[in-house]
């Protein structure tokens, strides 16, 4: 009896973060019902994917030293019968022969499943640019559009931006020794439909339906409207320069986009501009017919990649940003500074307050040990224990404790 | 594994790719433009950048099958693309990248696997010992050395060796310095035997931009530092390396900073970043001093590989200035100064020696040969 393996390789911006939170907190759940999900800790299957690609990420190399193995290990390691889940999105940027060395890594007696969870480019050009400003891009909405029609992707952007999005192409370099009925492609719901439906999906392609999970999302990777991703683009390019990577993180990325300015409600959302909607419907309809040809099997409905274009005359060009709602963006994000700013001063007047209690006892340690010291050196000799007494009639005491 | 279907890509057809590639792993190195055999698919065609990187290898020296297999199988780490078909090779493919002319790829794209491969290597290779002594002397001079990591670093080495290792009670503090432009070098390459550096003429250009010498360059900033610790008067300011060997109680000659063509520094601030994804922090500051420095400094010395590293000389008014304030702040400070303090200043350069900043093409013509070479076998 194989064991199955569902390998989930993007791509990024489809509700990834929400289902391996799931799976990450359900794994002990999920062992019970034959489902293994190998993970020490959240992140462990992003590492393991910096490792196979040999990706350097803001300093994680050294966590991410042999994680891949680990993870293949894992995989290997599980029972016979049983279902392994890997799930990491960035997986879609692998090169075809490290798709290879992956799959070669699991071992012998496994069925591999590929698993692409993907939504229309019309709403992924947007969040990718969205998502290079939360990463301290300082990239214009023009440049970034630029760079990704580029033909030849000879920049940082547009290579990683087709590698992680080009799905003929992801799948050809993952799923070029699979059969199709072993692809499985997950499409993410239009705009305004049922919020559960996406979930739905997920749960019908991993074979979790009818488990009882807790679908409580810790994490989750919110997006952000015109206004505040233009305001978080001018941050950057004024705090790129003085605030470092590891501060960057919580402060800006964690702090301002993800608990200030995604929790803004009203703000206009980013959109293709009008002049680049045709040739992206374009794109994505030669997709779909080509996906279409595959016969993968599609959880959802391939035609929900041709996304719907909005309004033209509604669009909000994010490089110019009506100045009232960034001011007003503004706001919230100063009105979070100070707010954290307080909370630090009142940390660091307590830790100053613990500080003063530690350094007080030691000084009194140190005068005890010194005491102790000199009453010891004192005894070894007749003068001093003469000199010991002559103090303690000094003193009106009798104790000899010192 | 059941699930794949082997092979389900690799048709039995004739490519003039694969012809290519066959005649790259038996030594060929006809460009991909020239070429005009064929042979049948084995598998998935190797990606344009490893092949010309295959072919550049050939052109270079002998290639064990080892290491062509190696090129061949090892895909560019990091962002940026990957596997690129070649061009005219059949019809060009309706996704992913579009083809090349392995002939056009920077040097900088064929780097990418080469200094993944070097890496490789220098894991798998020796390293010179780490220095240590016999017994340490209960006579000698207590000292620290800081400053110039680059001057200081192989005089420490050699003073453990001689079982002087620097600290102790009542030391005294050599803030070891040298001509701000050649400081600001050394600077920079030493970073890229460690924690690792942006390109020489951003961070250049950054440091003139923010008129800032930085932690390392700044030598009043050092000093300061230790004389806020173990008082003014034991922290003293060292110009002329000469009066090392007196000031430190030692005979004979002391070690000088290791000479590199600036190419060479070039290939260990690329292949830093890639030992960090293979080994810990740690090992990889190891293997970056004690593995790759030693076959730099035998492969790449100035002259035979190419100019040393030297600050453009655009910039030499700037350095000039800031030279003459490190000088007047140090002097105003009070510290005790061997050397005359006019060494701070960038030196006169004849035209016999030209000193250059890191080119990609002899970056990576420097890391072909050492692959060639292959990794360290002997400490010789």
């Amino acid at each position: 009896m194989t064991k199955r393996v569902l390998l989930h390789v993007g791509t990024p911006k489809t509700g990834t973060t929400y289902l391996q939170d799931v799976l990450f907190r359900n794994r002990e759940r999920l062992v019970g019902h034959g489902i293994c999900y190998p993970a020490d800790r959240f992140d462990a299957h992003f590492l393991a994917a910096l490792d196979l690609m040999k990706l350097p990420w803001g300093g994680l190399e050294a966590e991410s030293l042999g994680a891949w193995e680990r993870l293949a290990a894992a995989v290997r390691d599980a029972p016979d019968g049983s279902t392994v889940i890997v799930s990491h999105e960035i997986l879609a940027h692998a090169s075809r022969q490290q798709a290879d060395a992956a799959l070669a890594s699991f071992g012998e007696g496994c069925e591999v499943h590929l698993l692409l969870s993907v939504r229309d480019l019309a709403r992924q050009i947007p969040a990718e640019w969205q998502e290079n400003v939360k990463h301290r891009s300082t990239l214009t909405y023009a440049r970034f559009l630029a760079r990704i029609q580029d033909p030849a992707r000879d920049s940082q952007v547009g290579s990683w931006f087709w590698a992680v999005q080009e799905l003929p192409d992801i799948l050809d370099r993952w799923g070029h020794r699979l059969p199709p009925e072993q692809i499985h492609l997950i499409t993410v719901p239009p705009a305004g439909s049922d919020r559960t439906l996406l979930w739905k999906r997920f749960s019908n392609a991993f074979g979790l339906d009818g488990l009882e999970l807790d679908l409580r999302g810790e994490r989750a990777n919110p997006s952000l409207g015109v206004p505040e991703t233009a305001l978080l683009r001018r941050i950057n390019l004024k705090a790129n320069g003085v605030v470092a990577p590891a501060d960057y993180r919580p402060l800006v990325r964690e702090l301002l986009a993800h608990r200030v300015l995604s929790q803004r409600r009203g703000s206009p959302r980013l959109a293709l501009p009008p002049d680049v909607a045709p040739w992206v419907e374009q794109l994505s309809r030669r997709w779909v017919e080509e996906l279409r040809s595959r016969r993968y099997d599609v959880v959802g409905s391939l035609d929900e990649l041709v996304g719907v274009t909005g309004d033209p005359t509604a669009y909000a060009d994010p490089d110019r940003p009506r100045p009232r709602q960034v001011a007003a963006a503004s706001v919230d994000v100063i009105e979070a500074l100070l707010v954290e700013n307080a909370r630090a001063r009142h940390e660091e007047r307590r830790l100053h307050g613990e500080l003063a209690e530690l350094r007080d006892a030691y000084h009194r340690l140190e005068e005890s040990r010194l005491q102790r010291r000199i009453y010891l050196r004192l005894e070894r000799s007749l003068a001093g224990r003469v000199l010991l007494r002559v103090y303690r009639v000094v003193r009106g005491r009798s104790s000899r404790a010192a | 594994m059941t699930g794949p279907t082997a092979g389900a890509s690799s048709s039995l057809t004739s490519t003039r790719g694969h012809g290519w590639a066959a005649h790259l792993r038996e030594g060929g190195t006809t460009p991909w433009a020239a070429w005009t055999g064929e042979a049948y698919a084995d598998g998935p065609l190797p990606g344009a950048e490893q092949l010309e990187l295959l072919r550049r290898l050939n052109e270079t020296g002998e290639v064990g099958p080892d290491l062509a297999d190696r090129v061949q199988t090892t895909s560019a780490p990091g962002r940026g693309r990957r596997g690129l078909p070649l061009r005219g090779d059949g019809p060009p493919p309706a996704y992913g990248v579009a083809p090349v002319d392995p002939a056009d790829l920077p040097a900088e794209e064929l780097m990418r696997t080469a200094g993944l491969l070097l890496a490789e290597d220098l894991v798998a290779g020796l390293c010179d010992p780490e220095p240590r002594y016999r017994w340490r002397r209960r006579l000698r001079t207590r000292y620290r050395l800081v400053g110039d990591r680059w001057i200081t670093g192989p005089l420490r080495d050699e003073l453990v060796r001689k079982g002087r290792p620097q600290g102790g009670r009542g030391m005294t503090v050599y803030v070891v310095g040298a001509p701000l432009d050649e400081l600001l070098t050394h600077v920079w390459t030493a970073r890229c035997f460690g924690q690792g550096a942006i390109a020489f003429a951003p961070w250049l250009a950054r440091a003139r931009r923010e008129d800032e010498l930085g932690p390392r360059g700044d030598l009043r900033r050092i000093a300061g530092w230790w004389a806020d610790r173990v008082g003014r008067e034991r922290v003293e300011i060292v110009l002329d390396p000469s009066e090392l060997p007196t000031l430190l109680g030692v005979g004979g000659r002391m070690p000088g900073p290791p000479r590199l063509a600036a190419d060479a520094v070039e290939v260990a601030r690329r292949v830093g970043p890639l030992l960090g994804l293979l080994v810990e922090p740690e090992e990889k500051a190891r293997l970056l001093r004690r593995a790759l420095l030693p076959r730099l400094r035998r492969a790449a010395a100035p002259g035979a590989a190419g100019p040393a590293l030297a600050v453009p000389a655009d910039d030499l008014d700037w350095v000039t200035e800031r030279a003459l304030t490190l000088r007047d702040g140090l002097l105003a400070d009070g510290y005790a100064v061997h050397g005359d303090p006019d060494l701070l200043l960038p030196r006169e350069r004849s035209g016999a020696a030209p000193a250059a900043t890191p080119d990609p093409g002899g970056a990576l013509a420097l890391m072909l040969r050492l692959l060639v070479d292959g990794p360290r076998r002997s400490l010789s």
